[in-house]
């Protein structure tokens, strides 16, 4: 279960994390096997486990380059079954728009996951319960949580490669703001804003810590992000079990020094490892697979 | 006391055709009332204020529906109230200013004993001002080196929640309670918020048209209109139909209909376009077909606002409707 059964370990006493990371030229390459491979290789202890796959839907994107696209949400679930798992939902409470059908039917996730009613549960209206927040960097010392997700044995966060126009860049940390309910807080979750954002993101994955991390980074998004930037086609899966791990690498593949991203800093305190030493990296080379990310002059100072 | 203030008088113009997808999600509504008297997000899930707000005011307005349905979803919206006024949110413990609205546009809906209850919430609505644009705020944003969100915070709404910032969707819900409440049981300063609230909404606006949740432009760079906030702005001021802004949003609507797929932008969108003379056709044989798509996801607002949809315009958004005291 993820809810507050991990136990948080300060820096000096973690062992090192694997992070994986694979070329994906587009789309319609074979996402399926390749992700097959680097699950293989990472070996997620999901047999007999229900997961919880929660990608990143904000709003309908007609250029592809704002929400995790449904062929690697699909390839996460077929690779999750194979790997023993009992069930796979796919769970997801969008920010901005309230509309989450919309944004299904718009991503045509029908299409790859079959009739959603069986296989989608929005987090922005499901039950929820209060939990206390594990760590209080922020003023929430509570939060109202979908019992989906808390219910869940294995929490998987999948977001989209791309920058933040609040933090710099969203990957599967910023990606769990999705797992807040917008019946307790609204579209947009402005609690959470208010609450700082930086602070925020590490009350919520001390509280609920994502048990793995892929991150869809063969279309991102660079510039203005999380919405209105363009499309950057990184062309690279990203896979690992220490969330803060695989954004230190996602970081240092968008030509970014992660130890200067506020909220990172932060988790690597007690959540995850941040320093490359500390990080085994399977598959492709960050050198061979790092293409520069554009950012806006707010967040230079970022840039490696 | 009366015995309410009293909004009766739901239009039933459009609903002499009956076809079965008019009586369909009624009927899954009706199904999906919990023995509690009120609504879960979807059937099975613990009653919570926004659904069952949505579900009292489509179920409502439909001559079909027995009294007890609306007099049990009535008791358990009182119940439900908080001490200070407010409903709560999904928590059933904090304050939503939306859903505070919701609830108290619901109750005025009906006939019934909440005169009482509806005062308490539109007070404490009155009451509520956002977090942003007092002067520590104005202090610190313009200590701040870079400004991403460019639009006039001096006009302020109501946030989803106390304190945070007012977005377009909960500042329209509160105006359309506020335009529908009684001038006699309004709070003081209603007008003066009224009055800000429709400024606010304007100064929203995206360029080109139509209203996403609250930035129009991040950036510098212009937001993409989204259905439900441009929906609910107009619906908010409606009274200004011919305003540049009204137009542009109601054009940007009509363009995005014939392409929407979901049931939920569906229905809102044709319920909006129908106050302002526009409405679309198909609209049954488009929910039928999403219907079969995803069963709607179960949600609850969905089939409220696809209820509404198929029905007449309720009163509380009638184009000429400016209080109790004009129906």
């Amino acid at each position: 279960m993820s809810y507050s059964n991990t136990r948080l370990v300060p820096p000096f006493n973690r062992s090192p994390s694997a992070v994986a990371i694979r070329s994906v030229s587009n789309y319609a390459a074979d996402v399926e096997g390749i992700l097959w491979e680097m699950l293989q290789e990472l070996r997620p202890p999901v047999r007999d486990k229900s997961v919880l796959l929660k990608p990143n839907f904000v709003e309908p994107d007609t250029e592809g380059m704002i929400n995790t696209h449904p062929v690697v949400i699909r390839a996460a679930r077929e690779a999750f079954l194979r790997l023993g798992a009992k069930s796979v939902v796919v769970a997801e409470g969008p920010g901005h728009e309230r509309d989450t059908e919309g944004i299904l039917e718009e991503l045509r996730l029908r299409d790859y996951l079959g009739p959603l009613e069986q296989s989608f549960i929005d987090l922005n209206t499901d039950e929820v319960a209060q939990v206390g927040t594990r760590t209080r960097a922020s003023r929430l010392k509570s939060l109202f949580l979908p019992k989906a997700v808390l219910a869940a044995d294995f929490v998987v966060s999948m977001p989209k490669m791309k920058t933040h126009h609040w933090v710099g860049v969203t990957l599967a940390l910023k990606n769990m703001f999705g797992i807040v309910p917008g019946s307790c807080y609204g579209w947009p979750k402005n609690v959470l804003h208010w609450a700082g954002i930086s602070k925020s993101i590490l009350d919520i994955n001390s509280t609920v810590r994502p048990d793995f991390a892929i991150v869809d980074g063969i279309v991102g998004m660079e510039g203005n992000g999380p919405i209105q930037g363009t499309p950057k086609a990184s062309g690279v899966l990203v896979a690992g079990d220490d969330p803060v791990s695989v954004d230190a690498t996602c970081a240092r593949l968008m030509g970014l020094v992660p130890e200067r991203i506020d909220y990172l800093q932060r988790a690597a305190l007690l959540l995850g490892n941040m320093p490359e030493e500390k990080i085994e990296q399977l598959g492709e080379s960050i050198a061979s697979t790092r293409k520069p990310f554009e950012m806006l002059p707010a967040f230079q100072q970022i840039r490696a | 006391m009366s015995a309410g203030i009293g909004l009766y008088a739901f239009s039933t113009e459009e609903r002499d055709i009956h076809t079965p997808a008019h009586d369909f999600f009624p009927d899954l509504l009706r199904a999906a009332q919990n023995t509690d008297g009120g609504w879960g997000y979807r059937p099975g899930l613990p009653s919570t204020t926004e659904p069952t707000a949505w579900s009292l005011l489509a179920l409502q307005a439909l001559e079909a529906s027995p009294g007890k349905i609306l007099d049990s979803a009535a008791d358990w919206l009182r119940q439900a109230q908080m001490t200070g006024g407010a409903w709560p949110n999904a928590s059933g413990k904090e304050p939503g200013c939306w859903v505070s609205a919701l609830a108290c546009l619901a109750l005025l809906s009906l006939k019934g004993p909440s005169q009482d209850a509806i005062v308490r919430g539109t007070n404490w609505l009155n009451e509520t001002w956002p977090a942003e644009g007092n002067f520590l705020w104005r202090l610190r944003q313009q200590q701040q080196a870079h400004t991403v969100v460019h639009q006039d915070h001096g006009l302020r709404g109501w946030g989803w929640t106390p304190n945070t910032a007012s977005w377009v969707e909960p500042t329209a819900y509160a105006l359309i309670l506020l335009q529908n409440i009684p001038t006699r049981h309004r709070p003081s300063h209603a007008v003066k918020r009224i009055q800000m609230a429709e400024k606010m909404l304007y100064d929203r606006a995206c360029p080109g048209g139509g209203w996403n949740a609250g930035n129009p432009l991040v950036y510098g760079v212009p937001g993409v209109p989204r259905i439900s906030p441009t929906v609910w702005a107009l619906l908010a001021l409606r009274h200004h139909q011919d305003h540049a802004v009204n137009v542009e949003g109601v054009e940007w609507l009509r363009q995005r209909y014939q392409s929407l797929r979901s049931p939920a932008s569906l229905a809102l969108a044709h319920l909006c376009l129908k106050v302002y003379g526009r409405a679309e056709n198909l609209l049954e044989t488009r929910l039928g077909d999403f219907y079969g798509n995803n069963q709607f996801l179960q949600s609850i607002p969905a089939m409220a606002w696809a209820s509404m949809a198929l029905g007449g315009v309720p009163c509380w958004i009638e184009s000429s409707s400016q209080s109790i005291e004009a129906i």
